[in-house]
């Protein structure tokens, strides 16, 4: 078994998030919204026509895991309480809800942002070569596979087309299109979109006790997607660090270019804390230029309304779109390698002085 | 759970089961092993959900229990226990902590909770296929080592076993040589079976079972796709290989124009040279049949050649009948055959140089005529 051993790298992370959705008992399979997905899903089960591949696209956080892994608890249940069902209690369910279950192969790049080698592919089409262990199917859950690496996407083309039976192939990935269009055309897609934020609001204040004000402005800040909702509510941490990400924006503002430099240089130390405070600090530049346009659309900094909308009295649309459009300019060049102190740099001088 | 064994029996079920350990897996109970009591014995078994080994020892219970202990930690201290003692073995179930003393030694293990391994198949001895224990551990090693080792194909990483009537086929291939080996069975099974186990499943069956043991129980439950044999105090579980094994009677020639007969420990030593002249190049060695004529006996002429180290050249006596014929072959793969047939003389049949050519053992009333290899031949070149 040492081949298949090797990358024991893949794990299970993201646990808190899992748990999340769990709670929520029903027919929807204890899924936050998505409904018509869950639905197809049971009925293709209890009418036995499974597909072999499917593939879940979504933003990250919409809960693209989270149906994946129902969809494996649905096959695999020990005690379904009826065709297409699982029963979320029995042994297999929660081991498979841990991504502890000897049926379930979870494949993904080390990190987020890291590479899915071929190697990973390979070693998984060889358990995938045998029959189930216990269970009723074999489940490969590939995750966040747009980071698959051109080869391993290649290799795993064969599978898709052929694979053994008893075996089922989820992809899941930020769009199709960031796949080779020889892996979409070979599994079924299912797109998850963000959710009303309505929805994200009751189900984070039924199931997860969150007062109503909190649960409201989670459900913004989500922008609609349950999972990273839910991670915000369980790790109030990470609240908190954007709190003070976007408070340390509006200082930013009155700073001189020093201050500037000076600011934003702990802040690049760390890749992943850099790509993080960016994509705070978009979210709240894209509150501006839906204001300074006039939309409807709701804003996903809630608790910075007033700011938003005094900033967006003083700038023009041309302004804000020039700032939206330099940090998503810097979140690509951080992802491909470039000095992060430079790029952060090049940030703050192309953020406007108040 | 509280029970007592003798460490010599201890370390030797840890060395047997160790094997199916998978250490770095993503389900970290794998790495354990499971420590059970199980109706007045102590059951011990490893997995790596492909391969499961599960032995069986004597032990004094008090307190029945299970649980699964780190499986390098376990077999690093009970090697290093005193042998001839007794090891004391009690677990507490809330903290899942089992502790270990023997002699003046006393040790804390953490473990993980039993429930958390995956199940292992019952099996029911009644139900299964009685083998001789030698006969089947010589049969594995004449086909095991054709398997491939390619995941590309996994299907040719098994071994295609059937039984029908009283008649056991063992065959394995790899796409440029295939052995085949039958063998009849004591009595004629009721249900034919079909099925691929992973090679590496029959080699760590062969190299348990040992010479002591008599009988070998093959099992296959009925709606697992799994096969359990069992040698004595130990099982051995493994899933079985999903797909459709190629149809390899087509492969096998149907006649043949040359039939060579050589002394077997001849074809043997002079390919073991050969291979160290070809290994650096392609493995290629070329095989001149010549027949003989009214005085002189026919020979076939054996050449191993590299470009930086030399060539070598080997002349065997050989009974020959047909035309002659120059043909290659891959000179690991003739060893590799050569090293398993036990009879005095074997057959080298061919036909052309680009046709395959096939070994068998010659002597026809033991049943090793049973066994057939088919090798593809090789290029000539220039």
């Amino acid at each position: 078994m040492r081949e298949i051993t090797k990358s024991s790298t893949i794990i299970a992370r993201r646990l808190p998030i899992l748990r999340v959705c769990a709670k929520i008992v029903g027919m929807n399979w204890g899924v936050i919204g998505h409904e018509w997905a869950v639905q197809l899903l049971s009925e293709q089960i209890a009418q036995k026509r499974l597909r072999h591949a499917y593939l879940i696209t979504g933003p990250r956080g919409v809960g693209r895991r989270t149906l994946a892994l129902r969809l494996t608890q649905a096959l695999n249940c020990l005690a379904p309480p009826e065709p297409g069902q699982p029963c979320r209690a029995c042994r297999a369910c929660l081991q498979i809800e841990r991504m502890q279950y000897p049926d379930l192969l979870v494949v993904q790049a080390e990190q987020e942002g890291g590479t899915l080698k071929v190697d990973q592919v390979r070693e998984m089409q060889r358990s995938l070569s045998l029959h189930p262990y216990e269970g009723r199917y074999r489940v490969a859950l590939l995750l966040r596979f747009e980071e698959a690496h051109p080869s391993a996407m290649n290799a795993l083309l064969k599978t898709l087309e052929e694979p053994a039976s008893q075996v089922v192939l989820l992809l899941t990935a930020e769009s199709a299109e960031r796949l080779l269009p020889t892996i979409v055309s070979r599994c079924e897609t299912l797109r998850l979109r963000p959710l009303p934020l309505e929805q994200v609001s009751r189900g984070l204040q039924e199931e997860w006790g969150a007062p109503e004000d909190q649960a409201h402005l989670l459900a913004h800040i989500s922008g609609g997607r349950p999972g990273l909702a839910l991670q915000l509510h369980l790790e109030p941490e990470r609240l908190q660090q954007r709190q003070a990400w976007l408070t340390d924006l509006l200082r930013l503002l009155t700073f001189s270019r020093k201050e500037r430099f000076d600011y934003i240089e702990p802040l690049t130390k760390e890749r992943s804390v850099l790509r993080s405070a960016l994509n705070v600090w978009l979210s709240f530049w894209r509150d501006i230029l839906i204001k300074t346009c006039g939309a409807v659309a709701p804003i996903t900094n809630l608790d910075y309304q007033q700011e938003i909308e005094q900033l967006a009295a003083r700038l023009d649309r041309s302004a804000a779109l020039g700032v939206v459009s330099a940090v998503e300019n810097a979140l690509s060049l951080v992802d491909q390698n470039v000095n992060p102190r430079l790029v952060g740099e090049v940030l703050t001088l192309d953020l406007p002085k108040i | 759970m509280r029970v007592s064994v003798l460490q010599e029996n201890l370390a030797r079920g840890l060395s047997i089961v160790s094997r199916a350990v998978s250490p770095r897996s993503t389900l970290p109970v794998l790495a354990n092993v499971l420590v059970a009591t199980d109706e007045g014995r102590l059951r011990l078994s490893a997995t790596n959900l492909e391969l499961g080994i599960t032995c069986w020892i004597g032990a004094k219970i008090q307190d029945e229990g299970s649980t699964t202990v780190p499986a390098r930690t376990f077999s690093d201290l009970v090697a290093t226990l005193p042998g001839g003692n007794q090891v004391e073995m009690s677990l507490t179930v809330r903290t899942q902590t089992l502790n270990v003393r023997c002699g003046a030694s006393n040790t804390d293990l953490k473990c993980i909770d039993a429930q958390e391994f995956p199940p292992m198949p019952v099996s029911d001895v009644s139900q299964g296929l009685e083998l001789n224990v030698m006969d089947f551990k010589e049969m594995i090693q004449q086909v095991v080592f054709a398997a491939s080792t390619d995941d590309a194909r996994p299907i040719l990483t098994g071994v295609l076993v059937t039984v029908k009537g009283d008649t056991i086929t063992l065959a394995a291939a790899d796409g440029f040589r295939l052995s085949v080996r039958k063998a009849r069975l004591s009595s004629p099974v009721a249900r034919p079976l079909s099925a691929v186990i992973p090679a590496r499943a029959l080699s760590e069956l062969a190299r348990i079972a040992s010479d002591g043991d008599k009988t070998l129980t093959m099992i296959t439950p009925p709606g697992r796709a799994q096969v359990i044999f069992r040698v004595g105090d130990v099982e051995l579980v493994s899933q079985l290989i999903d797909g459709m094994f190629p149809d390899y009677e087509q492969i096998i020639p149907r006649r043949c124009d040359t039939r060579a007969v050589l002394s077997t420990s001849a074809f043997l030593k002079a390919c073991k040279q050969a291979e160290i002249f070809a290994r650096e190049g392609s493995h290629i060695a070329k095989l001149n049949i010549q027949p003989g004529g009214e005085l002189k006996p026919g020979v076939v002429e054996i050449t191993g050649q590299s470009e930086e180290t030399g060539s070598n050249q080997n002349i065997v006596d050989a009974n020959i009948e047909g035309p002659g014929l120059l043909i290659a072959f891959n000179v690991r793969f003739l060893r590799e055959v050569l090293d398993v047939i036990r009879t005095p003389n074997v057959a080298l049949e061919t036909t052309a140089n680009n046709l395959p050519g096939v070994i068998r053992p010659v002597e026809s009333q033991d049943d090793q005529s049973e066994f057939l290899h088919v090798i593809m031949p090789m290029h000539l070149g220039s």
